[in-house]
């Protein structure tokens, strides 16, 4: 048993948060609230720390700590946990969001708050948890459990619909993930060991070795656990239901975080331990992924849900991170992996706004606003950049993402050109959905009166939103800070695939 | 001066800092003090470009690349040779275009202190106006093609938000500002779409979207030598194609040397495709981004409701400078597009096409400003044709002074407006009967404003010969050789597109000058037709200053490009002056001689033209108001005039046939497909109601004991158990008990059966 | 010619646990006569002082820390005390004990407070402890009987209610008919194998020819038919019927303890006579036992019955009735995955992890309801539950955190209990029983989170009222379900050494 490391703390401290709420007696209301958010920005400013520490030239996974948890003599399952370029911007973007959220909840959640907010911290904990696990069984414990705070999330605090939402969110993704658990099950009692390091090892060693038909069974099971949760069409039934009936919380958790644990699921765990799968499905989910991206900004467009267009237009986002993924080259992943971050932000971002806006009016009907522009120009001032940065505007973040991503696509040696020319329609339609929704809420006259005068963002709001902005404006300029941290990771994982696609041509 | 050139960033940042000054101050500085700023910040980013072109000048033009200090790493994925800095490009060209931009928008900023007067959001036009520089600026001094998109995009959001400006307007207007502004931004997306899928295919094509790598000359440049470096041209270049090897040399160099090896090919992951063919996809994807910028067929509907914004836009984004991003793209280009006949083909055919339909419109239209639009959208086709042809020097030329003219005639058309506005609020106060339907842009409202506003009336016509190529104004050089070297193409070197530019574009020129004409014997001829225009009153001096400085460039900036052989001009502004200039930055810009009868022929054209407009719009053709246009009266005309009028239907045809299926579909997807049939039948009906059958399916026999009915049959023998346990009401308990045992046997049985198999030899 | 043989012949030592709850239930039976009416919780007290003993031998030879008497066998190989057995016994002993304490209040207040209550769960306790040990298929019977016949009367211990008592009729009825099975199946092996005692028969099953179809006819029948005696006890498809009515109409607390103690002596026994009896007797194919193959069969049933019907309930003892009926299943699984003889001891401690776990989980789900429910035995409906979470918090919780661990989320000892059972499963090429398992427990969560939404999502004004005995029980439940869920090596650790074979 090494000594602690530092993602052990980060990952442990909002656990420790949890307890304070549980068992310190007579917490006020108000105490409650800034204990939570403080151990959050604590976890940040922790996670903060990771990225100091981190070194870019490794490819390998960092600050690594790990000890046997279970040893049952034929297998051991350990503890062990640590971050490397696929997974460190993951949890920063948890620990960056996480704050966020808890923040937009401190005026707008007023019931049950204790619960609330032991159930925000535990959902932090999974979900860090999700991204530092290098343990099949620790990752599963910890992919299964987010579900539960989100469950309470959805059903306690939710809107109208929130019990058939929460309920339909359990189920769907459970359903997926439990095909997941007896894929890992199966590749631990052939590798002899849960831990991912080893098992991918083992299997570039020869020393455990699947036949191609073996590959691609586990690759589905796994697939569909991510690909219900990324979600991919056509599996993504679950995610307007959930997203639209989520607490402004809840709702930016699930873009900004959850949907990433799908597509970083894909890059952790699928592309490296069935590479030849993955090369084989690749175009097959690329299909899927276009699709996505069409069908995603069409609906989107469709809607008179300010939420429900939001939360279609993840859709559209998430199949350019999965486009990029399964390009199977650098730029590909690392800007899917960008954008996944990119998602979390201005996708989080938005949710924030029609939170905001929802807490004045009531309603998310876009007909209901109009010129909202002249009522509260500073908060439409920020809802346009993250509008912009959603669709993808050169010098925001999105537009990064999305470029690197169609690069990788129109680069990759396994899908061919009419992916990429498919996917940049996403350009046009993403203007199309957006600015529709931009336009009818803030532009044209103000001539509803229960809009004359709204009030423009108060300090906790204002306070929400600089982050996002900075971010947004950071990763637009200096995208290369970020993917250096990527760099040595990524190519690694990029030639052992072709690797072995190689070996799997030879054979 | 070498170190000049480190200020180019200055040239972005400058208007950066004026921009947030007033975005965060911009309330308390008061209108004044947010005019100063956002003048001054484009008056330093115009000295500073004038450093700049001295910085060229005496380095012999020598182009440089600048980083930007200390964040110029944008992306990099080294994995995949990705490296794109944030890196400005010094070269004749780019100076070029900050001038013009940097010039003519700080005259237009001035203006604009005068024109946005009294606005509510006075700081907040600025703000955007000097985003609009930042933007503008980046796109022309970058040093490669996605930092040129970041601008392209940029000044797509600012026209967007500048269209958009008066989106609060009362009366349906302002619902009608911000769908103009959307349908600005989504067309130019369709066309960006191209763009992008250029840059990408020239990413994998040379491993680098660097136009020229520093210290890198453009090759083949005549001018090449007199530069101090040797040329960088040098054999020992990596020939494979291979396109995840990041070339030594920028894109342009890169495929000046692969086209002179020839027999050369790209592949891209799954297919490869042969260089020259690649360059005619770039090109042509380019030419789409450039149709959507540059509002060319098929992509320039939205221009004229671009109009919606205040005038000031009108005249430095949608006329004097973004618009011409496109020719100043291709331009950029002009090694990859004298590469592809193809392509070029495409480029004339289409520049000449969008000249004379957009020409033949702005015959039709009665809105001040949306005739100075068609007339943009045709002049911007005078320079995509001239690409076309090769002719990329005149190109550029046409840019410059076209930024002046046009520039002029929006100011000029928005001084009017002003002047009717103003006429309109003395009459309403004059207790003048107030009719409603009173619109100041309708050219139909006015008349005879020669005398009310003559200073605009004087500018205005400098601005209106300019256009019509009337020599000397500025227009009638860069036209003239536009046409020359379209003819030229088709007599040297025998290209058809050659002529078919030249015989649209002497048409458009016609056009031109006619439409110019009607608009002002409409607008300053004749007697006003209503007390609005009765009233009017010479603008404002702030106003009217940049008006008379624009006329004098109208009037003399064609000098800077005197053609060969023209008499005593030559001699003293020096010929091809201009062109000379460019080609150390645009490779394959040549200079045409000037040819006497060609222009002759063009001046007289434009003048019968004029003669024959003035004939139809003489001071009786439109008395009153409500009164028709001539050509409308003139069956020979009204069929023609009517069509030109309604936009050749080209918008109609839009609406009809994308837009609105496109909405359709997308409700239908939402609410049918998405919604009625994937989440609630299917996941609600299907799913759930099939998976309720089968519980009760489950649930029936072993719950309820409906199996005991079946046991009935099973005879007596049960009757008698019966009997015994109905003593004490026991539920089910001989169903039960028939259940204990059938299981039984089906356990022995399964347990048994591969014995029983065995003994029966199966 | 025939001498008493020495305690230490009988190696009496080695049963101590076992022993000393036997005798204990004896003397409480006497003590009890003279405790007057309205101080039975002495009886109480004693018994759970009794449980806790023993407890405490079983944990100090489970752990090695003290090893009773010489050697693994007593009564002359009728007794295994190995590790099996002593987990078996932890198991159980935890559950009377939490079953006593469930009971304390219930009885007061339902006027049920009578002595035989306590040593009648003594005794099924103990019968479940020797089924654990059974070395000899005359003890598996005797065990069963020991283990039922407390348990009819209990079923039936609330007079003169009559639901409770038909009930405890149908139980019986059902009961005797289904152990008539398990005497003839026992007979049927003993016809094969000439002998009773599990280790000969092993011995004999092994040195069994291929050929010898008679023997194997018999053999198979005799395992086909102990399998459905026992199948009986532990609610397993289509042996199962008795169950909803018999949760339903006995008194909760019997419920909460016999819902588990009954599966644990079934289960126990079962891996007696089918893993340690008769591991390898397997037909011409050679990989797995003969009695695998059915054994799956019944637990994909059981899994599909259970869960399938369980989602319809709107009572809440109903619904946990055939909660069990499905644990049974996933239980089913690890017993039939231990017909692998490479996996059998992997199986084997998956089933004992799964049977701890479920425990804890179902003691603690059932003594919710008992806080719930009303003295007339009603208000054990769904709709109970409303609002739970606003006026009672804790149990509330608790009770999430039971249904969790039904549903098998992980950090909660029902994940640990499915991890292993399926590990076992998939380790055995069980994988569509392993998928039937997986699938069908979605099924589960359905329901079970239903329980949780009616707590936390509805309003209402669910009282329930939770004097302390109840409430510790609840308390140890679920702090044991969360401990065991957030460290699951104290469960494997604890099974890690067991295995059924029988050495040389």
């Amino acid at each position: 048993m090494e000594d602690i490391s530092l993602v052990t703390v980060v990952f442990m401290l909002p656990l420790v948060g949890v307890f304070a709420l549980l068992f310190v007696r007579n917490l006020t209301d108000y105490t409650v609230r800034w204990l939570t958010l403080i151990v959050s920005l604590i976890t940040f400013g922790a996670s903060l720390l990771l990225l100091r520490n981190f070194d870019t030239s490794v490819a390998g996974l960092q600050m690594v700590h790990q000890w046997d948890w279970i040893d049952t003599g034929s297998v051991t399952i350990r503890y062990y946990v640590g971050v490397d370029g696929i997974s460190i911007w993951m949890v920063l973007l948890t620990t960056f969001i996480m704050p966020l959220a808890i923040l937009t909840s401190m005026k707008t959640i007023h019931e049950r708050t204790r619960l609330y907010y032991v159930l925000m911290l535990l959902m932090e904990w999974a979900m860090i948890g999700v991204f530092v696990a290098q343990d099949l069984f620790l990752f599963y414990v910890f992919w299964e459990v987010t579900l539960v705070p989100m469950y309470f999330l959805i059903g306690i605090w939710g809107a109208e619909e929130r019990i058939y939402a929460a309920i339909k969110f359990f189920l769907y993704t459970m359903a997926g993930s439990l095909l997941m658990l007896l894929a890992i099950l199966w590749l631990g009692n052939e590798a002899g060991t849960f831990t991912v390091p080893e098992i991918i090892e083992k299997l570039n060693s020869g020393e455990l070795s699947l036949s191609a038909s073996t590959g691609r069974w586990l690759f589905l099971a796994f697939g569909i656990a991510f690909a219900i949760k990324v979600p991919m069409w056509p599996l993504h039934s679950w995610l307007p239901d959930a997203h639209v009936q989520a607490p402004t919380a809840g709702s930016v958790i699930l873009a900004g975080v959850l949907l990433k644990m799908g597509t970083y699921g894909f890059v952790r765990f699928n592309l490296p331990m069935f590479p030849e799968a993955s090369e084989t499905f690749a175009p097959y989910i690329a299909v899927l992924a276009v699709i996505g991206i069409i069908y995603g900004a069409w609906v989107s467009y469709g809607q008179k849900d300010v939420k429900k267009l939001v939360a279609y237009s993840s859709i559209s986002h998430l199949g350019f991170v999965m486009l990029g993924i399964f390009a199977l080259n650098s730029a590909g992943i690392q800007g899917g992996i960008l954008q996944g971050v990119n998602h979390g932000i201005s996708t989080g971002g938005l949710f924030l706004m029609v939170g905001m806006l929802y807490e004045r009016r009531h309603t998310k009907l876009m007909s209901a606003f109009g010129g909202i522009w002249k009522a509260m120009p500073i908060y439409s001032g920020i809802s346009l950049v993250i509008v912009l940065s959603s669709m993808g505007l050169p010098g925001l973040n999105g537009f990064v993402g999305e470029f690197t991503i169609l690069l990788g696509s129109a680069g990759s040696d396994v899908l061919s050109w009419w992916f990429t020319a498919f996917a940049a329609l996403g350009i046009i339609l993403a203007a199309i959905y957006m600015l529709y929704m931009f336009n009818t809420v803030f532009m044209g006259a103000l001539d509803k009166d229960e809009n004359k005068n709204l009030p423009d963002l108060n300090r906790y709001e204002l306070w929400t939103l600089i982050p996002i902005l900075v971010m947004v404006f950071a990763i637009g300029l200096q995208a290369s800070f970020f993917f250096d941290f990527m760099d040595s990771s990524v190519k690694e994982l990029v030639d052992q695939v072709s690797a072995s696609a190689m070996a799997a041509a030879g054979r | 001066m070498e170190n000049f050139f480190d200020l180019v960033p200055l040239v972005v940042f400058v208007p950066l800092v004026g921009l947030l000054i007033n975005l965060f101050t911009g309330k308390h500085l008061g209108e004044r003090g947010v005019g100063i700023v956002a003048v001054g910040a484009s008056g330093i980013a115009f000295l500073i470009s004038l450093l700049l072109w001295l910085a060229q000048v005496d380095t012999g033009y020598k182009p440089v690349v600048v980083d930007l200090p200390l964040f110029s790493d944008w992306i990099s994925i080294p994995a995949d040779g990705v490296e794109i800095p944030w890196q400005f490009r010094v070269d004749t060209l780019s100076v070029t275009m900050m001038l013009v931009v940097t010039f003519v928008g700080t005259i237009i900023h001035l203006y604009a202190v005068g024109y946005m007067h009294g606005d509510e959001r006075f700081p907040r036009f600025f703000v955007y106006m000097n985003l609009f520089l930042v933007f503008m600026l980046i796109l022309v001094t970058g040093n490669n093609f996605l930092m040129m998109f970041v601008g392209w995009e940029g000044v797509g959001l600012c026209s967007y938000l500048l269209i958009g400006f008066w989106f609060d307007k009362p009366g349906g207007v302002g619902w009608k500002n911000s769908d103009a502004a959307r349908k600005a931004f989504i067309v130019n997306r369709v066309g960006d779409f191209g763009l992008v899928l250029g840059v990408l295919i020239t990413f994998w094509t040379f491993g680098t979207l660097d136009f020229y790598k520093p210290d890198e000359l453009p090759v083949a440049a005549p001018h090449a030598a007199e530069a101090a470096e040797e040329p960088v041209f040098a054999p020992e270049i990596p020939h494979e194609a291979e396109p995840h090897i990041e070339g030594p040399m920028g894109v342009f160099n890169q495929a000046e040397v692969w086209l002179e090896e020839g027999g050369h090919d790209v592949n891209f992951g799954m297919f490869s495709l042969s260089f020259e063919s690649t360059i005619t996809v770039i090109t042509l994807l380019f030419l789409l981004g450039a149709t959507g910028k540059s509002a060319q067929i098929p992509l320039f509907v939205w221009l004229p409701d671009a109009m919606a914004g205040p005038t000031p836009v009108s005249a430095l984004i949608h006329a004097a400078t973004m618009v011409t991003a496109g020719v100043y793209m291709m331009v950029r280009s002009n090694v990859f597009y004298h590469a592809s006949d193809a392509a070029s083909f495409v480029v004339a055919l289409i520049g000449a096409t969008t000249a004379i339909v957009a020409g033949f419109i702005a015959v039709g239209q009665w809105d001040i400003k949306r005739v100075l639009a068609y007339s943009t959208i045709s002049q911007l086709g005078f320079m995509v044709a001239a690409v076309g042809v090769g002719a990329y020097a005149a190109a550029m030329f046409h840019l410059v002074t076209h930024a002046f003219f046009k520039a002029l005639l929006f100011l000029g058309s928005g001084s009017v407006i002003h002047g009717m506005e103003h006429g309109h609020h003395h009459m309403a106060h004059g207790g003048h009967d107030h009719d409603d339907e009173f619109d100041p842009q309708d050219m139909r409202y006015m008349g005879g404003l020669r005398h009310k506003m003559p200073r605009t009336y004087w500018t205005y016509l400098f601005g209106t010969l300019a256009l019509a190529g009337i020599i000397p104004f500025a227009g009638f050089w860069s036209k003239d050789e536009i046409l020359l070297d379209a003819l030229k193409a088709g007599v040297d070197d025998a290209r058809l597109e050659g002529y078919l530019a030249f015989v649209l574009l002497v048409m458009a020129a016609a056009f031109t000058a006619f439409y110019m004409w009607r608009q002002m014997a409409l607008v300053f001829y004749g007697k006003p037709r209503h007390a609005a225009a009765e009233h009017a009153e010479e603008s404002s001096n702030l106003m009217v200053y940049p008006l008379i400085v624009l006329a004098f460039f109208s009037l003399v900036i064609g000098v800077i490009n005197v053609p060969s052989g023209f008499p005593i001009l030559g001699a003293i502004f020096g010929e091809h002056e201009f062109t000379s200039w460019l080609e150390h930055a645009v490779t394959y810009a040549h200079a045409a001689s000037f040819n006497v009868l060609l222009a002759s022929f063009a001046v007289v054209l434009a003048l019968v033209a004029i003669y024959v407009a003035r004939a139809i719009y003489n001071d009786r053709a439109l008395e009153t108001l409500g009164q028709q246009d001539p050509l409308e009266l003139d069956e020979r005309t009204e069929g023609l005039f009517a069509v030109a009028k309604a936009k050749l239907y080209w918008d109609d045809a839009y609406f009809r046939y994308l837009i609105f299926p496109y909405r359709r579909a997308a409700y239908w997807l939402a609410e049918q497909l998405d919604w009625r049939f994937w989440h609630d039948y299917v996941h609600k009906t299907v799913v759930q109601k099939n998976f309720h059958i089968a519980t009760e399916f489950l649930t029936q026999p072993v719950d309820k004991g409906i199996i005991d009915r079946g046991f009935n049959s099973l005879g007596r023998l049960m009757q008698i158990i019966a009997q015994r346990i109905r003593v004490i009401q026991t539920g089910y308990v001989r169903t039960y008990a028939w259940t204990v045992l059938l299981g039984t046997l089906l356990v022995v049985f399964i347990i048994l059966f591969p014995v029983i198999r065995g003994m029966l030899g199966l | 010619m025939f001498q008493v043989p020495s305690l230490s012949d009988l190696n009496v030592a080695a049963a101590l646990p076992a022993v000393v709850l036997a005798l204990g239930a004896c003397v409480f039976l006497v003590v009890d006569l003279f405790v007057p009416r309205e101080r039975k919780h002495i009886t109480a007290w004693l018994t759970a002082g009794g449980l806790s003993v023993s407890l405490v031998l079983a944990l100090l030879s489970l752990t090695d820390v003290v090893t009773f008497g010489d050697g693994e066998e007593a009564f002359f190989g009728m007794y295994i005390a190995d590790q099996f057995t002593d987990m078996v016994n932890v198991i159980v002993l935890v559950t009377s004990l939490l079953g006593v304490m469930v009971a304390y209040n219930y009885l007061d207040r339902t006027n049920m407070q009578r002595g035989e209550y306590y040593y009648l769960l003594l005794f099924t306790t103990a019968g479940v402890m020797f089924m654990g040990a059974a070395g000899d298929l005359v003890v598996v019977f005797v065990a069963l009987e020991l283990l039922s016949i407390p348990l009819y009367i209990l079923t039936g211990f609330r007079r003169p209610q009559e639901q409770s008592e038909e009930s405890a009729m149908k139980y019986f009825l059902l009961g005797a008919f289904s152990s008539a099975f398990l005497v003839y199946g026992l007979a049927l092996v003993y016809g094969a194998t000439g002998t009773s005692n599990l280790r000969e028969i092993w011995q004999a099953v092994d040195s069994m020819v291929a050929g010898d179809t008679s023997a194997q006819f018999l053999l198979l029948t005799g395992a086909g038919l102990s399998l459905v005696g026992l199948g009986f006890k532990v609610a397993a498809v289509p042996f199962h019927m008795w169950t909803p009515d018999v949760y339903q109409g006995a008194p909760t607390s019997v419920v909460a303890y016999m819902s588990v103690a009954a599966k644990v002596g079934g289960f126990a026994a079962l891996l007696r006579v089918l893993v340690a009896g008769m591991p390898n007797f397997m037909l011409d194919n050679g990989t797995s036992a003969a009695w695998m193959d059915v054994t799956w069969l019944l637990a994909a049933a059981t899994m599909i019955v259970g869960n399938f019907i369980a989602i319809v309930q709107s009572d809440l003892k109903r619904l946990l009735a055939y909660s069990s009926i499905a644990h049974a299943g996933y239980i089913l699984i690890g017993v039939a995955a231990a017909g692998v003889p490479r996996v059998a001891d992997e199986a084997t401690q998956a089933v004992l992890i799964y049977l701890m776990a479920y425990a804890f989980t179902n003691v603690g789900a059932f003594s919710v309801i008992i806080a719930v429910e009303r003295d007339d035995a009603s208000n054990t409906g769904l709709s109970s539950m409303r609002g739970l979470a606003r006026t009672q918090p804790l149990l509330a919780a608790a009770m999430a955190v039971f249904m969790l661990s039904l549903t098998g989320i992980p950090l909660t000892a029902g994940f640990v209990g499915k991890w292993f059972v399926f590990k076992a499963a998939i380790a055995a090429d069980l994988i569509p029983v392993a998928v039937i398992g997986v699938l069908t427990s979605v099924l589960s969560a359905y329901y079970y989170l239903r329980i949780v939404w009616m707590m936390y999502f509805e309003d209402g004004d669910g009282e329930a009222a939770t004097p302390r005995a109840l409430a510790w029980a609840i308390g140890i439940s679920a702090i044991g379900t969360l401990v065991f869920g957030f460290l699951p090596y104290l469960l494997s650790d604890m099974a890690r050494e067991i295995t059924l074979a029988f050495g040389g």
